[in-house]
């Protein structure tokens, strides 16, 4: 197993109230567990707020975590010293959701690889040119690309340039926190293609975090659906789409398009957004906004258990009707 | 702060702040000219003394008269500039480095820290500056180069602030987050990518506070705080200047002229610098 998450909480606090404010405990992430394998793409799903990329700001350390641990390699990073991380980072890299801002302003794009290379004693001298070379090739850009600013490159090719400064430093997993959800539909799928063809040249592992069910769906072998920071469903990607059982994962599928004309409409279309995750629902957080809700949802918290192919946690799973999609 | 400000950007933004840098810019070569060769450009020895000359008027050999000793006034503002000059910059660059070092380093890393190092910040700003100043030439005593350590004391929180708020917005970008990822140490992250997208900022401010550290050398010297005689500064001419002011009034107006033509050279140059990169204001 390359990187495996366990029981990971993540909590930031709020303070609200006048005119004595308290501080509120608000859970982020509440229990989150999931493991990626070597050269697979793991997909995350769920709306925005239910956590996800605090998942995967929490496995690159980038947030603390409260609680859990994150093994990379049979070593857990979680609380690992910043500088034994600093050696393992190479191997554990991130493209961020909006290209332009993950990209150091005024370095030129050669620098900005190169210096990646040199921090960590990849190369040397003559060398370091020719990785930077080789990576911005890798990635479909120009060899003349190394003398340019970020400004002057468009959203796509940033992206690329994002990319190729973590291929630089060869990882062997790739956290993807919405890497396409900044770009135009075309480039997206020139985006989703480079990094399969990364997954399966290289067999670099993916974490790929959407809100897009399509784009998961495309490019990941196995998914998690998120809600209020927790999981709710997971299992082989094509299962959970076709056969989802959560009422939740239902919904999700049942609001994303779906590109066939033919296909009437869905006339149940739940409304209402998530609740604050500063004042979870009790029971099972889903059940405000649950059509088959009866009195255990409200009360008891379900967790997750194997059912069909994946884990669900939902206490009708064996009786709720079979999904029409 | 979404936009990302680009080098092509700032270039194409200098045109409306244009005119002003350049006067600015005219005015203070000029200045820091005379200041540098003050040597060779005086017609006189600024400290030589003269019975024979006293209160002499304007005249060809005298460009601005002379004082009560008979030293030629001309010449002491241009030995004054000097003093005054370089007491501003050095005052202005050491609050810089150590504003900006300080400030960025307290935003970079938050917390406990950031919030003791800010309220002593506010504690410090709370005196009004020339009462500031006033107390540090006082604990520390005369010359040049208290003078200098108390002008960047009370110049320091203007740099702590810009920096650290700069910092503070900056480590929420998503480029110092890959950074992190990308394993760089945190010196490093400050030094290579967060220290250049602030200091074109800082050296505004820079340009701007140069202006109130002339004024604040000059407010001091004229309450006898500032560099001991017989060496002349702006103020201290001024100063010296009131003595006499109802029978020979130049002796004050001359330095204090002096001090206008700097103040509004540098003020010049920060504002244009300020507009120039001030979206907001070009509209």
């Amino acid at each position: 197993m390359l990187l495996k998450v366990e029981g990971l909480r993540v909590s930031f606090s709020v303070r609200r109230g006048w005119p004595f404010p308290k501080t509120h405990e608000l859970k982020a992430v509440d229990g989150v567990s999931f493991d990626v394998r070597q050269g697979e793409a793991f997909g995350i799903v769920g709306e925005s707020g239910c956590g996800k990329s605090t998942v995967a700001r929490a496995i690159l350390r980038l947030v603390n975590l409260k609680e859990g641990r994150v093994v990379f390699n049979g070593i857990d990073i979680s609380r690992l010293p910043v500088r034994q991380l600093r050696r393992l980072r190479p191997k554990l890299q991130m493209i961020f959701q909006d290209p332009a801002a993950s990209l150091s302003p005024r370095m030129r794009i050669g620098d900005a690889l190169a210096e990646a290379v040199r921090v960590h004693g990849i190369a040397s001298g003559k060398a370091v040119d020719r990785l930077v070379r080789d990576a911005l090739n890798e990635v479909g850009l120009a060899p003349e690309s190394a003398e340019r600013f970020p400004h002057e490159f468009s959203g796509g090719q940033k992206q690329r340039i994002g990319i190729a400064r973590a291929l630089v430093l060869s990882p062997s997993i790739i956290v993807a926190d919405e890497p396409v959800s900044a770009l135009d539909v075309s480039v997206q799928a020139q985006i989703l293609n480079l990094m399969a063809r990364l997954k399966a040249e290289r067999n670099i592992a993916f974490v790929f975090i959407s809100h897009d069910l399509g784009v998961v769906r495309h490019f990941c072998e196995r998914t998690a659906v998120m809600y209020l920071g927790q999981v709710i469903e997971t299992g082989q990607t094509r299962e959970i789409f076709d056969a989802p059982s959560h009422p939740y994962t239902r919904l999700l599928r049942s609001v994303s398009p779906v590109p066939d004309p033919e296909k009437p409409a869905l006339a149940e279309v739940q409304e209402g957004e998530p609740p604050s995750p500063l004042d979870p629902p009790s029971g099972c957080r889903f059940h405000p906004r649950c059509q088959f809700v009866t009195d255990v949802c409200r009360t008891k918290t379900p967790v997750l258990r194997p059912f069909g192919g994946g884990l669900v946690a939902c206490h009708h799973a064996e009786t709720l009707p079979p999904a029409e999609l | 702060m979404s936009a990302v400000v680009t080098p092509r950007h700032r270039v194409a933004r200098l045109a409306p702040g244009r005119i002003a840098i350049v006067a600015g810019v005219a005015i203070m070569a000029v200045v820091i000219f005379a200041a540098v060769f003050a040597p060779i450009i005086a017609p006189h020895d600024p400290y030589a003394q003269s019975m024979l000359a006293r209160f002499r008027p304007v005249s060809a050999e005298y460009w601005l008269g002379t004082d009560q000793f008979g030293r030629d006034t001309f010449s002491r503002i241009l030995y004054g500039l000097q003093i005054t000059l370089w007491t501003a910059f050095a005052s202005t660059a050491l609050a810089m480095v150590c504003g900006t070092a300080i400030g960025i380093l307290s935003g970079y890393h938050g917390g406990r820290v950031d919030r003791w190092v800010s309220a002593a910040n506010d504690l410090l700003m709370s005196f009004p500056q020339m009462v500031a100043g006033i107390i540090i030439v006082a604990l520390l005593g005369p010359g040049i180069t208290n003078l200098i350590i108390a002008i960047a004391i009370t110049a320091f929180p203007a740099f702590y602030r810009m920096a650290r708020s700069a910092a503070l917005a900056l480590r929420e970008r998503d480029y110092i987050d890959a950074c992190r990822v990308l394993g760089y140490s945190d010196i490093r992250i400050i030094v290579r990518h967060l220290l250049p997208e602030t200091l074109d900022d800082i050296i505004i401010v820079a340009t701007l506070w140069l202006a109130t550290a002339v004024r604040t050398e000059s407010s001091l010297a004229f309450i006898g705080l500032g560099a001991p005689p017989p060496a002349a500064t702006l103020g201290g001419l001024v100063r010296d200047g009131f003595d006499n002011l109802l029978d020979y009034p130049g002796l004050a107006i001359w330095p204090s002229l002096a001090i206008l033509i700097v103040m509004i050279g540098l003020n010049l140059v920060g504002d244009g610098l300020r507009d120039a990169n001030d979206p907001r204001a070009t509209a």
